[in-house]
């Protein structure tokens, strides 16, 4: 098992420093949840790797496909691409001998493969969301290339409609199972988006992540992303193997990258 | 020193025990299985009792995985016996296990255990753990009905040890699916769960480990989730709780049968 666990690759996100608290990227096997404000970069953290974990094996990537469940619409494809083509544009960068590499990875390096090889599902309602995901097995069961599994976000459809509170534990913690047989079962690694709410604690009203207190068990890893001044930052909240470090980042025309150089960064809307 | 004949299970049920029985039965062969965390030994009177249900609470992220994963290596590394590992969030990690015992080696030179290069040592331990993934409580039920009929054929499991430890993380992510609502099938459930448990842990001399989370109480407070019939089944509970951003956790006792705490 230990053998097994060292040969895993793992999905980076773009931005060293996040990869370096999240021990070399996402981790695949695991349910990963990435909670933070409206505006912060999870969608982008998500469409970055949904783009990362195509990258072919001879460059360092899993040379997987993607599935992207998209529950708000946020998934912009004209923004996919031009990550596909910033991720691409790295690639060449950091290879810069590529008559060294089979011409047939190079000539699969195009934006329109990348964006060909992500699987996407739009759900409209939380009963659509709970058959996607149980539909999700029989798909993975016959598309055995997807890597990665990315829900945008799992909160949108639970947050109304719901008036039976302990039915929705039920439902998600039954939701919460499943992604986690899945992930360990496909090998592949689950990424779950998640909104934040406020919540009343020690006569204050503090923001945490949305869907309660039974929902923060069912992941393996949480990670939050966060503002600090004009700067992004993630925070890794809970993990079986690391300690919890926080790390800077930055969302550039090319996706997410190292905070580092201050041109090119979009800066917080408010 | 764990492999005594212990009586077996047949010897144990429908028998009629003398106190002078029990008492040695209790002086002799229910020992405590240190977790390595020297705080919450010392809450638990030395460790996890052998024959005794022992549940760890706590909001998420206050070090419950880690209390489980830091038992399971030192049993594992002091050669104990056994250790069985249900683990329904994929966080049993190898990795970890190899850093938690490199960080305890010098306690174990202390004690003239032998120094094997790492990587041996590393190998004979893992080779002492079971690590198996649940994702439902169909699935933990087909396990334990295994692990029972393995244990009641006397068959030794990984060349001559027999389990000792059972660790199950979290009991509460499978039972959270079906607990609730109008039908009391799933409380049913639960409670048959926690009479398997006991029966294995008080046959076959296991100490059990569970972990449950914590829902909100009101105000801001939290309790374990799972109920009130659940309440009365671990013999020891324990709460842990992290302080934001730090790495200090705090145990609390909330059920002890053997200790007496000051109110």
């Amino acid at each position: 098992m230990l053998s097994e666990e060292q040969s895993q690759k793992h999905i980076t996100t773009g931005s060293g420093d996040l990869n370096n608290i999240l021990g070399g990227g996402i981790h695949c096997k695991e349910v990963t949840e990435i909670g933070g404000v409206p505006g912060v970069g999870k969608t982008q953290l998500g469409i970055q790797l949904a783009i990362n974990v195509q990258i072919p094996v001879e460059y360092g990537g899993l040379g997987g496909k993607a599935v992207y469940i998209d529950t708000e619409g946020s998934f912009m494809v004209e923004r996919v691409y031009q990550i596909a083509e910033g991720c691409i544009s790295d690639i060449l960068e950091h290879f810069p001998h590529s008559h060294e590499k089979s011409s047939f990875a190079q000539k699969q390096l195009q934006p329109e493969h990348f964006l060909a090889d992500i699987y996407y599902f739009r759900v409209c309602s939380y009963t659509e969301q709970i058959a996607a995901i149980n539909y999700l097995e029989k798909f993975l069961g016959e598309h055995k290339d997807v890597r990665i599994v990315i829900i945008d976000s799992v909160t949108f459809h639970f947050r109304q409609d719901f008036d039976d509170m302990a039915l929705r534990t039920r439902v998600l913690s039954g939701l919460s199972l499943k992604l986690m047989k899945i992930a360990k079962a496909y090998n592949l690694a689950v990424v779950l988006l998640n909104q934040v709410t406020t919540k009343f604690t020690e006569g204050s009203f503090q923001l945490t992540l949305a869907l309660g207190d039974s929902w923060s068990h069912s992941c393996t890893n949480r990670l939050i992303l966060y503002w600090n001044g004009n700067d992004r930052y993630a925070y890794l909240d809970k993990s079986p193997s690391l300690p919890v470090a926080s790390a800077p980042y930055a969302v550039t025309g090319k996706g997410v990258r190292d905070a580092g150089n201050s041109n090119h960064k979009r800066v917080r809307v408010t | 020193m764990m492999n005594h004949d212990q009586p077996s299970a047949k010897d144990r049920c429908g028998k009629i025990w003398s106190g002078m029985q029990l008492l040695k039965d209790t002086t002799e062969s229910k020992h405590f299985l240190p977790t390595g965390l020297e705080g919450i030994d010392t809450l638990l009177g030395g460790g996890l009792r052998q024959g005794q249900l022992t549940e760890v609470t706590g909001p998420s992220s206050s070090g419950k995985t880690q209390v489980c994963l830091h038992s399971a290596s030192l049993v594992a590394a002091k050669h104990m016996g056994v250790v069985m590992y249900l683990d329904t969030s994929n966080s049993f990690s190898p990795s970890r296990v190899a850093t938690i015992i490199d960080g305890s080696s010098d306690v174990f030179g202390q004690r003239g255990f032998d120094l094997q290069p790492k990587d041996m040592r590393l190998k004979s331990v893992m080779r002492s753990i079971i690590c198996e993934s649940v994702f439902d409580i169909f699935a933990l039920f087909e396990v334990l009905h295994q692990l029972e009929g393995s244990l009641l054929n006397d068959k030794v499991n990984n060349g001559g040890s027999k389990i000792c430890l059972l660790i199950i993380d979290s009991i509460s992510s499978l039972l959270a699916p079906i607990i609730g609502g109008k039908y009391p099938q799933g409380r049913s459930m639960m409670i048959s769960v926690a009479m398997i448990l006991k029966k294995l842990a008080d046959e076959h001399n296991l100490s059990v480990l569970v972990t449950n989370h914590t829902v909100s109480a009101g105000n801001g407070a939290v309790k374990p989730a799972l109920g009130e019939s659940w309440r009365a089944v671990p013999h020891v509970r324990l709460v842990l709780s992290r302080e934001c951003g730090s790495n200090i956790c705090t145990a609390t006792v909330l059920k002890h049968t053997l200790k007496v705490f000051p109110l």
